[in-house]
């Protein structure tokens, strides 16, 4: 029974040291496929993103600014 | 109702890549993923084409066959659309799809590949029509609106065709019949298990 | 005189090539611009698949139509449910008809009854545990693929379904590294215990006690144990290499090469799953005595004796004391 239980144990830990593991080779589409030209904003993963509001009366307010991703030239 | 399809006439396109363009900025589709894109074949070579590729909206779609949670299902105008609530990112439409369309928001490997994106042929998804959580998911919904994808509206030598089948495929032979000539119907074959005789 | 002659050679030349060029024409007398254009059906002549350039960086895009997705699917949909079905099915219904045919098989009591021997080591029941603990969470995610929308989804409905199997999908994706670890530990634990030769034919030859009451011997593995270790073995590995070729897309193969893993690795899957119900059954409920070697690694002198007699001996050889421990006592490793 206990070495069930730390085959059990082990076996969750392995697991998710290979999801970060896996995590870590994991790249976004937009920085696989990305060119060298110039970037303006910061591309987003998932179409406008969560965080969008539907209000778009003003420019650049959309509430679209995903973290964590630096813009590479402008904005 | 209409049976939505896609037509791209080769003998016209430019290659301009104005559709991709257009698709991308009408639904914000992030960098990386291409809903549509065009390729050229031959390129460089006498008879060199191109032809702007995206979800072929297939009878009896292998993507909705295929998919372990059923995500897909085919609206009234035959469009095949899916639910990103659904999708587990497993990649089999992947593995079945004929053109290459769905479209993954990372791309290292499966374990956490993210929601599959295709092109909705700007018909949003199962959300309501027009609705918020519809353009975050699916971008715009231009079929809701009585318009058809922008991919075709705005193509600038009318190569590519999106309407009801049996309409474009009447502009497409009224056009081989006047100029003499056309290299078929890329993808229908396969897409729509028919072509357009001439 | 030799240049004339090959200006008049380019001259016959030119003169020969230009109405044949001016020949193809389009109704109104335009030049013909698909002279030599490309078409769907030269091209699917040429190759199974149309391939072409593509200006953005991803360069799996440039395939413009890829048929051979259509195999695939025939496969998954139309035959992969039904080998699925008839491979686990099948098997539970043999060994259901195996247990009320042959019953479970008893302890045979001797004189030795009550004392015991230590058949696995703590590292051995570790590795044995991980790898099946690993496999059960698999084989169930991995069956789910196939038969989940068909059997569950009507029953917890839809969104209920989705969020289970995507919990499944991160499970099979990443259980499948302890599991493959797991089966790299017990090929070197066990590899040498399981060399076949000449008494497993015997064995194998006298229906291993499965299907009389004779008790052929073995060694510390018999045939039937070699069998399912180099089942695990090869169908792990097996599993393992065409799993990877499909976690990491394009990395080995294209498109195709992944559709054909995929196939592969649901067959073997199924024939595993198969193969390691019969393991359970043999090991728990078919046979007295067989699960404690799992369990607390020690089991009955008695059974061991009747079962892996030639290890027993081997066994009691080594050490001068005899092998037999006291109840608790902790097993050295």
């Amino acid at each position: 029974m206990k070495a069930f239980l730390v085959a059990v144990a082990a076996a969750l830990v392995l697991a998710t040291a290979a999801s970060f593991l896996l995590a870590e080779n994991q790249r976004f589409a937009y920085q696989a496929f990305a060119t060298s030209g110039a970037r303006v904003s910061d591309p987003g993963t998932n179409l406008v993103g969560p965080r969008w509001t539907g209000d778009i009366k003003e420019p650049g307010a959309a509430g679209h600014k995903p973290a964590g991703h630096k813009a590479e030239a402008g904005s | 109702m209409a049976r939505m399809k896609f037509l791209c006439d080769a003998d016209r396109c430019i290659e301009c890549n104005a559709c991709v363009t257009a698709c991308k900025n009408e639904h914000e589709v992030p960098w990386g993923i291409n809903r549509r894109r065009v390729i050229t074949l031959n390129d460089g070579k006498p008879g060199e084409r191109s032809v702007s590729m995206a979800c072929m909206h297939c009878t009896d779609a292998p993507c909705a066959a295929v998919c372990p949670v059923n995500c897909f299902y085919t609206t009234a105008d035959a469009v095949v659309l899916h639910s990103k609530d659904l999708c587990i990112g497993c990649g089999y439409c992947f593995y079945a799809c004929p053109f290459g369309a769905p479209q993954y928001p990372r791309v290292g490997n499966f374990g956490s590949r993210g929601k599959m994106d295709k092109c909705t042929y700007c018909s949003g998804g199962p959300e309501a029509d027009l609705s918020v959580a519809e353009y975050e998911k699916y971008g715009s919904n231009r079929l809701a609106e009585g318009k058809l994808p922008l991919c075709a509206e705005m193509c600038s030598t009318k190569s590519l065709l999106a309407g009801d089948g049996e309409m474009i495929a009447q502009i497409y032979k009224e056009r081989v019949i006047k100029r003499g000539y056309g290299s078929g119907a890329w993808g229908w074959k396969t897409a729509y298990r028919e072509t357009i005789a001439i | 005189m030799r240049r004339l002659t090959s200006i008049a050679l380019l001259a016959a030349t030119l003169a020969l090539t230009v109405p044949a060029v001016a020949q193809v024409r389009a109704p109104d007398g335009a030049p013909n611009p698909t002279a030599s254009s490309v078409n769907e059906e030269m091209l699917f002549k040429q190759d199974p698949k149309i391939h072409g350039r593509i200006s953005i960086p991803n360069a799996t895009a440039a395939n413009l139509i890829q048929p051979q997705g259509r195999e695939w699917r025939e496969f998954r949909e139309s035959w992969m449910p039904w080998i699925g079905a008839l491979a686990v099915l099948g098997m539970i219904a043999a060994l259901g008809l195996f247990y009320f045919t042959r019953g479970r098989i008893r302890l045979e009591h001797s004189e030795e009854s009550g004392k015991k021997i230590l058949r696995f080591n703590g590292f051995e029941r570790f590795s044995h545990w991980m790898t099946a603990s690993c496999f059960i969470v698999l084989s169930l995610s991995g069956l789910n693929y196939i038969f989940g929308k068909r059997l569950l989804m009507p029953l917890i409905g839809p969104e209920a379904f989705a969020t289970l199997a995507q919990y499944g999908k991160y499970a099979h994706i990443y259980l499948a590294w302890p599991f493959m670890l797991g089966v790299l530990f017990m090929l070197v634990l066990w590899i040498k215990d399981n060399i076949p030769g000449k008494i497993d034919w015997i064995w194998l030859k006298q229906g291993g006690g499965l299907l009389g009451d004779a008790h052929p011997s073995a060694g510390r593995f018999n045939a039937g144990q070699k069998m399912v270790f180099w089942m695990v073995v090869g169908f792990g590995l097996a599993m393992g290499a065409t799993g990877i070729m499909m976690i990491f897309p394009f990395a080995a193969t294209d498109i195709n090469g992944m559709q054909v893993m995929q196939v592969i690795h649901s067959l073997i899957g199924v024939v595993f799953i198969a193969g390691i119900l019969a393991h359970i059954y043999i090991g728990s409920l078919g046979m007295e005595g067989a699960y404690d070697a799992m369990g607390s690694g020690e089991v009955d002198l008695a059974w061991a004796k009747v079962h892996h007699d030639l290890w027993v001996k081997e066994q009691q050889a080594k050490t001068a004391s005899g092998p037999q421990l006291g109840r608790g006592q902790v097993p050295a490793e």
